[in-house]
């Protein structure tokens, strides 16, 4: 039985990845976002100080984001998506899309990262905190979306669902990385931020758990 | 109905009680507010339902205190008023730590109105050229206060009676606490058993909980107007207030995104509870990070031990109950309002 989910598990991941490379409009359309974006950003704001650069960057991330993440489910049609649920278990099917949207937006932050520091500077002093605030931010933000992406799709209008259902549930999260953010900028001093680490993952763990356990009734039609 | 009654019961005497008992005397200021070292001084003190002609006036005893150990003794008591004192003090040649400037807390014991204070009263600025007084910093002079028991609240200097919103501020948040968690209950009653009495329910506290909220926004924006200057000034409570409510509105229009009720129903029922869970580290965990105006330390979002004392507590408790009671009463009421409009659908 185990190795039975863990297959289901695998191909539904080897699947996410096949479906985008099949259709690379859509992660070059995202790619393409991100820089346009860190571009529109630096050439509003031409002076870049180290906090302005902190709240521009996890703007860019957090738009970048939803826009990466809200096609998981609407991209597939109907009829493929019943297939599916005769196939798999519901939860092997969100648990592969979680896992391959940290690694997209993993993907996505680092670029956006990478294009911000050539346009903008690079003001981080703790890289080692900043790359794994950087993780906790894909990871936070890959469960959420990709939860509420699940819930969105099945309305007509689930492009402005995504955006009223997640900025709400998303901000003590983001709020959270901002704060660790400054930290590794060295904008603010707290020898403390490691309680914000543990709260962090703790706010993820809850929302994996309850992802897990509810999406079996979003799916079912 | 029992619960009913209580409702209206502890409703009625909290807003009696809260309102109408009065608040302990207090000393509002005293002028002049700064005075230098080496020197005499004549000040006013200025109380707050004072009755300090009541009594004996020799028997009324006013210190300056600079610390715990150290303080001097006012003389020359004289009743003005009902509401002011005349005092006189003398300053010795120093501060007792030799520092430069300093903050003086003012102390009143009288024998009818009690012991009052006012926190930082005086500023004392050291006249390096006094070298005559014959006054001195006493240790210990702060004794036999006049202890007096009575039904009041605590007089504090930025909120004087606005203190009396705490029973009706604080207790909404507890009543909005309570209607998300029954909506939550009723949201995975119909998750495990689909019923359209479990949805309509869950619907009635989500609405409820929503008033609550706007409410206690609203009752927290009158209190920090007078308090802290301005209804809104971007404390991370109230942030974090309006994000909670934004998260339940979302609620309902994701409810009425979809034609079919039952899979509305549904999927609003999974967000309620996604939303709930997203909910308590916004309202316990974030605040914790950030300065805020909120009583309690630093953005703590419990209350602080000094925040309440017995008598309020008589009040405060009785007011919490209340109004969840009344609260669950509403949500029933508009359970009932949504089940016979589904009724009347029904039989179209």
């Amino acid at each position: 039985m185990n190795t039975n989910f863990a297959n289901q598990f695998l191909t539904l991941l080897r699947k996410e990845f096949v479906i985008e490379f099949r259709q690379r409009y859509a992660i070059s359309g995202i790619v393409l976002y991100v820089i346009s974006m860190v571009f529109v950003v630096y050439a509003s704001s031409i002076k870049v100080g180290p906090k302005e650069w902190n709240v521009f960057f996890w703007l860019i991330v957090l738009f970048a984001g939803i826009n990466a993440v809200v096609k998981s489910f609407v991209q597939e049609s109907g009829a493929r998506q019943l297939y599916y649920y005769q196939l798999v278990e519901p939860s092997m099917l969100i648990s592969a899309k979680i896992v391959y949207n940290t690694i997209l937006l993993m993907a996505l932050t680092l670029l956006a990262f990478g294009a911000y520091s050539v346009v903008a500077g690079n003001p981080v002093k703790d890289t080692g905190l900043f790359l794994l605030v950087l993780f906790l931010a894909s990871l936070g933000f890959s469960i959420a979306f990709t939860f509420l992406s699940s819930i969105a799709a099945k309305a007509s209008n689930s492009a402005t669902l995504m955006a009223i259902l997640s900025f709400p549930v998303i901000l003590p999260v983001l709020l959270t990385l901002l704060r660790l953010s400054s930290v590794s900028l060295r904008l603010i001093q707290d020898t403390a931020y490691r309680k914000d680490i543990v709260n962090l993952v703790a706010i993820d763990v809850i929302l994996v758990a309850l992802a897990y356990i509810l999406f079996p009734f979003v799916w079912r039609d | 109905m029992w619960w009913k009654t209580t409702s209206v019961i502890l409703l009625i005497y909290a807003i009696v009680a809260g309102l109408l008992v009065p608040l302990k005397p207090g000393i509002d200021r005293i002028s002049p507010d700064s005075a230098v070292t080496g020197s005499r001084l004549d000040v006013q003190i200025h109380g707050y339902n004072t009755w300090y002609s009541r009594g004996n006036t020799s028997d009324i005893r006013v210190w300056l205190q600079y610390d715990s150990l150290r303080a001097i003794a006012g003389s020359g008591i004289r009743v003005i008023s009902d509401t002011t004192l005349a005092v006189s003090f003398e300053f010795p040649d120093t501060l007792p730590n030799g520092g430069e400037r300093d903050m003086l807390n003012l102390i009143v014991s009288h024998p009818s109105d009690g012991v009052s204070l006012l926190p930082s009263a005086l500023e004392i600025e050291t006249d390096t050229s006094a070298t005559t007084s014959t006054a001195s910093w006493t240790d210990h002079p702060v004794e036999k206060l006049h202890v007096v028991r009575d039904f009041s609240y605590p007089y504090r200097n930025v909120i004087y009676e606005t203190i009396r919103n705490t029973y009706f501020h604080v207790p909404m948040w507890f009543a909005l606490m309570f209607m998300f968690l029954m909506s939550v209950i009723y949201s995975i009653k119909y998750l495990t058993r689909p019923d359209e009495t479990s949805d309509q329910k869950a619907v009635a506290f989500t609405e409820t909980g929503l008033m609550f909220g706007l409410l206690g926004l609203t009752t927290g924006m009158l209190w920090a107007h007078y308090a802290w200057g301005k209804a809104w000034s971007n404390d991370i409570k109230q942030l974090m207030t309006a994000v909670a409510l934004l998260v339940y509105a979302a609620y309902f229009i994701l409810r009425a995104s979809f034609d079919e009720p039952e899979k509305g129903a549904r999927l609003a029922a999974v967000y309620n509870i996604f939303a709930f869970a997203s909910l308590v580290p916004l309202l316990y965990i974030v605040p914790r990070l950030f300065a805020s105006l909120h009583p309690g330390a630093t953005g703590n979002p419990a209350f602080g031990s000094q925040d309440l004392d017995n008598t309020m507590r008589l009040v405060f408790y009785p007011s919490i109950i209340g109004f969840i009671l009344l609260g669950v009463w509403i949500a029933q009421i508009r359970f009932r309002i949504l089940r016979l409009q589904q009724l009347a659908d029904d039989q179209e």
